[in-house]
């Protein structure tokens, strides 16, 4: 994972992991974009390009959520299906030692402590042990069910008579809207529209707490150049990042 | 619309599938067909004479109103084409009901509830149903009563040997109006013939143990084209009750022909151009879309955007009025408050996604700027 000849210069994300939050970013963006667009009536642009758009970064956002993403954890650790599956959950899942970084974190931000490092490098087996901000751990996970949950309700915006492969998508759907939008009291395509709007401003807020207040801060800007450009860590500078030597390795 | 014409006149339109008839019939409209196709509906006149019995429960006649409000043809000149007999309907029939101690009294020709029981009993005729069927208080059916009889007792007495059960109107088909969410709600318990409110286990049938299919004309009214096509699809056997029935309803047993289940009144407005356009009206009385002023067109499933209303003229947005989705099967409740945008329904512990998405961000957009600052700081 050595970079450059400089022992202490490490490969962070891949070209794959860059390519990925490119395309990942691109896509968000547009969709949010163009689908407030089309909801507030902005008429910054014709709603037929506002739709056009927002259909084409549809199939981008998804292959990258649904397969390149999958593909690229499967990649990044070798062995079996443990060893891959461990990567995954110290990578990307919220942890006991998350939690207690995300408690310094807190206090940090209150005045009490230091800010815990987050990106936490193992040099005896040259991979990192985790390297994701804790908060943005938690909103991974949720923004990976929010894309599932704007994905479904967004077909039913699409088409209400959505098919695939002759089965009949779109009907399911709000078939299964009509279970839980009595409750609320409104009909199933109601009920669906108003959650897909829901899920835009989640990620809107998501996009505030990610650029806001986990990149906002001359300190993390190294991520922002590794993640869309060079790809590498210099170890050297000690902010939010640690070197460890597990005794195992 | 001519060029349609022209071509369907070549065509035997008894001998019609029930498809090409329903594409028909959607197209055209009510008038325009019965128009074009008088002579074959004189030959219709070859079949049996239908017995047709209209009863009212728990409504505003409104539905009725909107029938008899049918131009061309209007309502007598309909039924004479389709050769029906109205045997009963409360508001055009001068029926009446003679009691003497409680018992029946005169023939059938006088008293209208002798005429009822010996159309009930004799059977083959059409059931229309307009108005909901209280269950209340306590299922005994009693907050409406007509002649010492439940209505309920009188719907399960009519349902019994009728050849097809038409519902019409929202308060016959999910309840409508008088099911609307309110502190008496539970007591009234109203119902729908077929459904309370979406819930198709609810039905007054259901409640009554009676099994038969109900086709739903919903709508606040319920468009005449709607019931008289419809009507008239299984007068000449074009739809063949029940056999037909599950290829040309949707699960709301509403005739997909009026409304499509892919498609919604928005797509069709008159005013969609200015959705498009991103122009969305804010007051009421603009140009514009009517979205942002509750305009629930996007979510209602009818035909109004081609077909519309009042000798097919406007409809509801056309005139200024946003549509309150009528014909949906929680209406009103889904539909109100009539005039706010459904996102801006207060559904999160009473406020709206757009508030919370707002103080969320907001609150988000603050705790940044102050992490920020004091990172720079070094803190």
């Amino acid at each position: 994972m050595k970079a450059n000849g400089n022992p202490m210069v490490v490969e962070r994300y891949s070209g794959l992991d860059r390519m990925i939050h490119i395309i990942h970013a691109a896509a968000m963006l547009t969709l949010i974009i163009t689908g407030l667009k089309i909801y507030f009536g902005w008429d910054f642009m014709s709603f037929h390009t506002a739709r056009a758009l927002h259909m084409f970064a549809v199939p981008f956002l998804l292959v990258v959520n649904w397969f390149l993403i999958p593909v690229s954890i499967v990649l990044a650790a070798k062995g079996g299906i443990l060893p891959r599956f461990m990567h995954f959950w110290d990578h990307y899942i919220f942890g006991p030692k998350d939690a207690a970084r995300m408690a310094g974190i807190i206090g940090n931000f209150f005045g009490k402590g230091k800010y815990p490092a987050f990106s936490i490098y193992d040099e005896a087996s040259g991979h990192y042990k985790t390297k994701l901000h804790p908060l943005m751990k938690i909103l991974i996970v949720i923004e990976g069910l929010a894309i599932v949950v704007i994905a479904i309700t967004g077909i039913v915006l699409y088409s209400l008579n959505w098919s695939f492969l002759g089965l009949p998508i779109a009907s399911w759907i709000l078939s299964i809207g009509g279970l839980f939008a009595p409750a609320f009291g409104l009909s199933s395509l109601e009920f669906l529209r108003i959650i897909h709007l829901l899920m835009t401003y989640w990620f809107v807020f998501e996009l505030v707490v990610h650029v806001g207040i986990l990149e906002f801060d001359p300190h993390v800007w190294k991520y922002y150049k590794a993640i869309f450009w060079s790809g590498k860590e210099d170890l050297t500078d000690t902010h939010y990042a640690e070197v460890v030597k597990t005794k195992n390795h | 619309m001519n060029n349609l014409v022209q071509t369907l006149d070549s065509v035997d339109f008894l001998k019609m599938d029930r498809r090409t008839f329903m594409k028909a019939v959607g197209l055209i409209g009510a008038a325009t067909f019965l128009g074009s196709f008088k002579s074959q509906i004189v030959d219709a006149l070859e079949f049996a004479e239908t017995k047709l019995v209209w009863l009212h429960g728990a409504e505003c006649t409104g539905c009725s109103e909107s029938v008899l409000n049918a131009g061309n043809p209007d309502i007598v000149q309909a039924l004479q084409k389709l050769n029906v007999n109205l045997v009963f309907h409360e508001t055009i029939c001068a029926e009446q009901g003679i009691w003497n101690d409680g018992k029946l009294v005169n023939t059938a020709d006088l008293n209208s509830e002798i005429l009822l029981e010996e159309t009930y009993k004799a059977g083959n005729y059409i059931l229309v149903v307009e108005g909901s069927i209280p269950n209340g208080p306590d299922g005994s059916g009693r907050y409406l009563v007509i002649g010492n009889k439940t209505f309920k007792e009188t719907l399960g007495e009519a349902a019994k040997n009728a050849v097809a059960i038409i519902a019409v109107g929202a308060c016959a088909t999910w309840g409508g109006i008088t099911n609307a969410a309110s502190d008496i709600e539970k007591d009234t318990d109203y119902r729908g013939v077929a459904f309370k409110k979406a819930d198709p286990t609810k039905g007054m049938l259901k409640e009554l143990g009676i099994d038969k299919p109900v086709i739903n004309i919903p709508g606040c009214p319920a468009h005449p084209d709607w019931v008289l096509l419809t009507l008239g699809a299984v007068i000449l056997g074009k739809i063949k009750v029940p056999e037909d029935l599950p290829a040309v309803l949707d699960q709301y047993n509403r005739p997909k022909v009026f409304f499509s289940p892919d498609h919604v009144v928005h797509d069709n407005c008159p005013r969609r151009g200015y959705y498009d356009r991103g122009e969305l009206d804010d007051q009421i009385g603009g140009p514009g879309c009517l979205w942002k002023l509750g305009c629930k067109g996007p979510y209602a499933h009818a035909d109004c955007g081609i077909r519309r209303w009042n000798g097919s003229v406007s409809l509801c947005p056309q005139a200024g009025g946003p549509c309150i989705a009528c014909v949906e099967p929680n209406f009103p409740d889904a539909s109100m408050p009539l005039y706010v945008e459904t996102e801006d329904k207060g559904i999160l512990l009473g406020a709206d996604i757009g508030t919370v998405a707002k103080v969320a961000v907001g609150a988000a957009a603050v705790a940044a700027g102050v992490h920020a600052v004091r990172r720079m700081k070094g803190e």
